[in-house]
């Protein structure tokens, strides 16, 4: 909006205010990382990524983490945009009920399904592979790929069906040549969503990652604080372990803001 | 118009990877929870003994799961609330331009990418009596009396689960960013030339038009309050004594507890995914009839 709305004395008053509580807002910020400088100070940093904390390696973790949420969005890309076309442009018996079954299955909460996922990944021999978490997390996001991938294919105009159509194309080809290429847009949005919020995941790998060596980095620093003693050179460490779990975030932030707002509003605000 | 069966079968085939993922991990998983709430057993999954609806019964009459569906239902209208007021009159006041309002956008969108968890561990660092940097600062100030037990007493413990929700603005600014940029500034113009004051334009005309971010806030911190899990389980443990508990730390802390009774975690999740799906149906309508009255296919 660029009208001028408020007076400048308005503004002036506004500007002091937001600051103020920005400044409260770094706090939390300021709390890490000034305890991740005590003791040793920056050597803390050093130390994370040169040797093990008790036996667990933090680059390790974070390759744990980068595995899981590339696997889980590839599938979810995948499983769900072919899923979507077909809600969007095909037409097939029970379609909207099988659309709305979908959508619903976008409230189950993590925590509940966690048993029967331990059982049937025990039973497939997945339990504390990265697997487990990968299958669990795609299954998880998939109602909010469908949901967002068939709200763009109802923006692609139905008459390139038509015109392909005559050309003597099958449907596979349809989707493969012509909406798939067309919706690389939505296809990234949704790839940094599912990457980030799979970094963002706690409770999957908490339950189904046991194994020092499979743990990812959200899950390690939990562990590390039960390891650690309370010595304060190990709790310098460990808050610097925090830091370095923001920074996927700052990173993201950084370089893909922009998908993920576009992705989560046109998956939620249809406008 | 007649489908042909041919259609019927290709459009199954493109639905069937999805179907199958559903099929072996939601569907059987509903179905898991309900046949084994009805039975006695352990997460070794053996000798399990059928119970009928006592599992059922022991959850309902648990006060402490009533009080965690209370407390899902307090954290997030307590995130609604926050979400609606300082949400939106952030990201309204960011859009005035004032210096620096794309560091401040960016300072207060930061926390929403980061992994909860790790919010958490910083806030119940920084909560800490003895040490925590939030107690020390108040020291250091001189305002001693306004040191608290921030998590280990029990109005607190629910201040400081609610105190995360201020810091996780980023997602409502993000949905009234989107919402602003549908609003024509005409509207306002006009409202400008009529005399409208800031106050009153924000309260009468600014804040009604942003409907739809209200509604998708509401419903879907609603829902998002059922799958939460991280907060309450790193900063207080659903503690002092249950006070902040929600429904997904009471289930977890079954099923990690030593010979827990599977079937009654079984239980206690089959009603809050039933509570849950409720609440997804309500929002699906909301949105079905918004869409019809807009005149939107």
């Amino acid at each position: 909006m660029n009208i001028s709305l408020v007076t400048r004395r308005q503004k002036r008053i506004i500007t002091v205010f937001l600051y103020a509580f920005a400044l409260v807002w770094l706090f939390p910020f300021y709390t890490a990382i000034r305890n991740s400088l005590k003791v040793n100070g920056f050597k803390n940093y050093v130390d994370l990524f040169m040797g093990d904390l008790n036996g667990i390696s933090l680059l390790g973790t974070f390759r744990n983490s980068a595995f899981i949420a590339l696997g889980s969005t590839v599938i979810l890309l995948a499983v769900g945009s072919l899923a979507a076309f077909a809600f969007s442009k095909l037409r097939f018996f029970a379609k909207e009920a099988l659309y709305a079954t979908v959508l619903l299955c976008l409230a189950v909460p993590g925590v509940v399904i966690l048993i029967p996922f331990y059982y049937i990944l025990k039973n497939v021999g997945l339990y504390n592979t990265l697997w487990s978490v990968i299958l669990s997390e795609a299954v998880l996001t998939l109602p909010f790929a469908v949901l967002m991938m068939r709200n763009y294919y109802d923006n692609l105009p139905p008459e390139l069906m038509e015109s392909a159509s005559i050309d003597g194309a099958t449907k596979l080809q349809m989707f493969n040549r012509i909406y798939l290429p067309l919706s690389t847009p939505a296809l990234i949005n949704l790839g940094v969503l599912s990457i980030m919020w799979s970094f963002q995941d706690f409770l999957l790998p908490l339950m189904f990652l046991t194994d020092k060596s499979v743990l990812t980095a959200t899950v390690a620093v939990n562990t590390l604080k039960g390891l650690f003693g309370f010595s304060p050179a190990d709790y310098g460490k460990f808050n610097a372990a925090l830091v370095v779990l923001g920074m996927p975030g700052v990173i993201i932030f950084l370089f893909a803001r922009k998908y993920i707002t576009s992705g989560i509003t046109s998956g939620a605000v249809k406008d | 118009m007649k489908i042909k069966a041919r259609e019927h079968a290709t459009g199954y085939l493109f639905v069937t990877p999805l179907l199958v993922l559903f099929a072996i991990f939601l569907f059987y998983g509903f179905y898991f929870i309900i046949q084994t709430s009805f039975f006695k057993e352990t997460l070794s999954f053996r000798d399990a003994e059928f119970v009928g609806w006592e599992n059922y019964r022991m959850v309902i009459e648990d006060s402490r799961f009533l009080y965690s569906i209370v407390n899902n239902l307090v954290f997030s209208a307590a995130a609604i609330v926050i979400g609606v007021s300082v949400g939106c009159l952030v990201s309204v006041v960011l859009s005035i331009g004032i210096r620096g309002s794309k560091f401040l956008g960016a300072l207060f969108f930061i926390p929403s990418f980061m992994p909860l968890a790790l919010i958490a561990m910083v806030f119940s660092i920084m909560l800490e009596y003895r040490f925590g940097t939030l107690n020390q600062l108040l020291h250091g100030i001189g305002l001693d009396f306004l040191a608290q037990r921030w998590l280990s007493n029990p109005e607190m413990a629910y201040l400081s689960v609610i105190s995360i929700s201020v810091f996780l603005i980023g997602l409502p600014m993000m949905y009234y960013n989107a919402d602003m940029t549908t609003i024509n500034s005409g509207i306002l113009e006009a409202a400008v030339i009529d005399g409208a004051g800031l106050g009153r334009m924000m309260w009468n005309i600014l804040f009604p038009l942003l409907k739809n971010a209200h509604k998708t806030i509401i419903l879907s911190t609603l829902l998002g309050s059922f799958r939460e899990f991280e907060r309450i389980f790193l900063l207080t443990q659903g503690g002092p004594a249950g006070a902040t508990e929600n429904t997904s730390v009471y289930i977890y802390s079954f099923v990690r507890s030593a010979g827990a009774n599977i079937g009654f975690v079984c239980a206690a999740s089959a009603i809050v995914l039933l509570i849950a799906l409720s609440i997804s149906v309500v929002q699906m309508l909301a949105f079905r009839t918004k869409a019809r009255k807009g005149g939107r296919g």
